[in-house]
């Protein structure tokens, strides 16, 4: 298959697409929380994959981590600012779970929708890298090195991104749960103090927090 | 490679049980689409080997900028962004691994002083600004009509080349939008965000042909007319709906407000509520000198987003109480891959130059639309 597409096969672009375009979907989904936008990123992963073509190593595997790479560069361009994803992605969850309840849809797609809302809001509290590396790892189940080799950079900068990208995430959800409990909205947030606050000017805001 | 403790799987399934087939026929539309352009472009280097064998130069590739539509993008947009790709294909060939820059120049991280903060008067100011945006012009938006919202911008970003990260600031640039009363027409021009200095459409529906619904996130003049006005209710309705997302759930119903402050025209009763709305929310704070994108001086409505050190300001003039804009002040130091985000760095800035109601897309209350006036 490498060989044929370094070759340019036309034949061989159209068995890729077969076979990735789901998956190149999903995630450009994951990063850009918005399904017709991660239709024009994949549709234009493809393109681009084929202008690379003569860039794809002719030694390896299968050719999956390549296109996710394509397309984690093609989403990047969407949201340059971490701020535009949040927005995007708070849109989508609310968007997900606030389209009501019609008597045909099976509980299986609501739960779905809310299954979108909890991964959007949770990616949406990462930052870009993290949330790449993230998406590439757990949502499309690659390896350290085939991550590595969509992202370009080194296998140790891989699982030390995801490594704190999965504390973020599990921080996250505990926050996200003891604030559910909290009701008066008061105490102490161990959890999410700051050590090594320089910030003086803000310390009485942080006080005068309720 | 990946160790799978339960935790991990849990991760793992937050993520790969989102997954979603394409909307029906459209895998089979992108693949014909995509080897009909790939053929093409076989012709087409057919025929420059032909006619131009030694002259084609490694053309530079940052002079092609490759964007992709942005969200709600029709058809012809989309279409044009991928015929984009057809002429970069052949002009920027091996130019790179496709990760591009924005068509704003980018310099040193911004950065400003941050202001002292305190809870001392804020329900005082708040009631002062509800009362001057109850006084502010603000005519109603007819149907045909579009409001006009001109604004400068920048914001401070991480960027990535080659594994190696730095901060970034943006250069401030000007941005201009139109949005029908409906919200399902609309013009953008942004030089960060578009291809072209034309700008590029909002119009909805997108290509699947739905019409998204204004929701608080993504509200419709239509829509924020029609929104209650009563403090209490609104508080109630915007903690529910946005239940779940942001940091906290004070921070978020911050946020939102501060969303439906800067680019979008409230009528002014809904103006005027906001601000009373916003004096509900625990952990608001004034800070007594901000300066909006603009350079303009002023005096900040603020919360501290505790979970990130980000502070949102959202700044008016000290005498007339008049919305001046926004920024996001890093007020606590956080690390992030290795960069350390400064407290003091400003993390986005934007000032409000213009907003008005105007009867033609791309018209301004200047100038008249280039083409379709009326």
């Amino acid at each position: 298959m490498r060989t044929r597409v370094r070759a340019g096969d036309q034949g061989a672009f159209g068995e890729l697409f077969d076979a990735y375009a789901r998956a190149v979907y999903n995630h450009a989904y994951r990063l850009t929380a918005d399904w017709s936008t991660a239709e024009d990123v994949m549709a234009s992963t493809f393109m681009e994959a084929w202008r690379l073509r003569d860039k794809v190593d002719p030694e390896g595997g299968s050719l999956r981590p390549w296109l996710l790479g394509i397309a984690t560069n093609t989403a990047r361009n969407q949201f340059r600012s971490n701020r535009r994803y949040r927005r995007a992605a708070s849109a989508a969850a609310a968007a997900e779970t606030a389209v009501p309840d019609h008597a045909d849809e099976v509980a299986g797609r609501i739960d779905d929708r809310r299954r979108i809302a909890t991964a959007l809001t949770a990616l949406a509290a990462l930052r870009r890298p993290e949330r790449e590396v993230i998406t590439l790892c757990l949502g499309e189940g690659l390896d350290y090195e085939a991550a590595a080799e969509a992202l370009g950079i080194p296998v140790g900068t891989v699982a030390s991104r995801l490594s704190r990208a999965r504390k973020k995430l599990r921080r996250t959800a505990a926050g996200n749960a003891a604030e559910k409990v909290r009701v008066n909205r008061e105490g102490p947030r161990p959890v999410r103090q700051t050590r090594g606050d320089h910030a003086k000017a803000i310390r009485p805001a942080q006080e005068g927090n309720r | 490679m990946n160790a799978n403790t339960p935790r991990d799987e849990q991760d793992a399934q937050l993520l790969s049980r989102t997954a979603r087939d394409l909307p029906s026929g459209r895998h089979q539309f992108h693949k014909e689409r995509l080897m009909a352009q790939i053929h093409e472009q076989v012709q087409q280097s057919r025929r420059d080997e032909r006619t131009a064998a030694p002259a084609v130069p490694a053309a530079p590739a940052k002079a092609r900028r490759l964007r992709l539509p942005r969200p709600a993008i029709t058809l012809p947009a989309m279409a044009f962004g991928l015929s984009a790709v057809i002429v970069a294909g052949v002009v920027t060939l091996g130019g790179g691994d496709g990760v591009r820059e924005s068509g704003v120049a980018t310099g040193p991280a911004l950065t400003t002083d941050i202001g002292t903060a305190t809870t001392k008067g804020v329900p005082q100011l708040l009631d002062q600004i509800s009362l001057a945006a109850a006084e502010g012009d603000h005519p109603t938006v007819r149907a045909g009509q579009y409001i006009y919202i001109e604004s400068v911008l920048a914001d401070t970003h991480v960027r990535t080349v080659d594994d190696r990260s730095s901060l970034v600031g943006q250069e401030l640039h000007k941005r201009q939008m139109w949005e029908s009363a409906d919200g399902v027409e609309g013009w953008l021009i942004d030089p960060a965000v578009n291809d072209s200095s034309e700008g590029e459409t909002l119009t909805l529906p997108d290509e699947q042909g739905n019409t998204p619904k204004a929701h608080l996130g993504s509200p419709s003049y239509d829509y924020l007319a029609k929104l209650t006005t009563d403090p209490d209710a609104l508080l109630a309705k915007i903690y529910k709906e946005t239940e779940g997302q942001g940091n906290t759930p004070d921070q978020q119903a911050f946020s939102t407000i501060g969303d439906l402050l800067s680019e979008s025209y409230p009528p002014p009763e809904l103006y005027s509520a906001l601000f009373e709305t916003a004096a509900k929310i625990p952990g608001v704070v004034v800070v007594d000198d901000a300066v909006d994108a603009a350079g303009r001086h002023g005096v900040a409505v603020a919360r501290l987003d505790e979970t990130s050190g980000q502070r949102e300001e959202w700044i008016f003039d000290k005498k007339t109480h008049v919305y001046l804009g926004a920024r996001n002040v890093q007020v606590k130091p956080l690390k992030e891959e290795g960069i350390l985000i400064k407290p003091g760095t400003v993390n986005f800035t934007m000032a409000i130059k213009n907003r008005a109601v105007v009867d033609g897309m791309k018209e301004t209350p200047s100038a008249p639309a280039p083409s379709q006036a009326g």
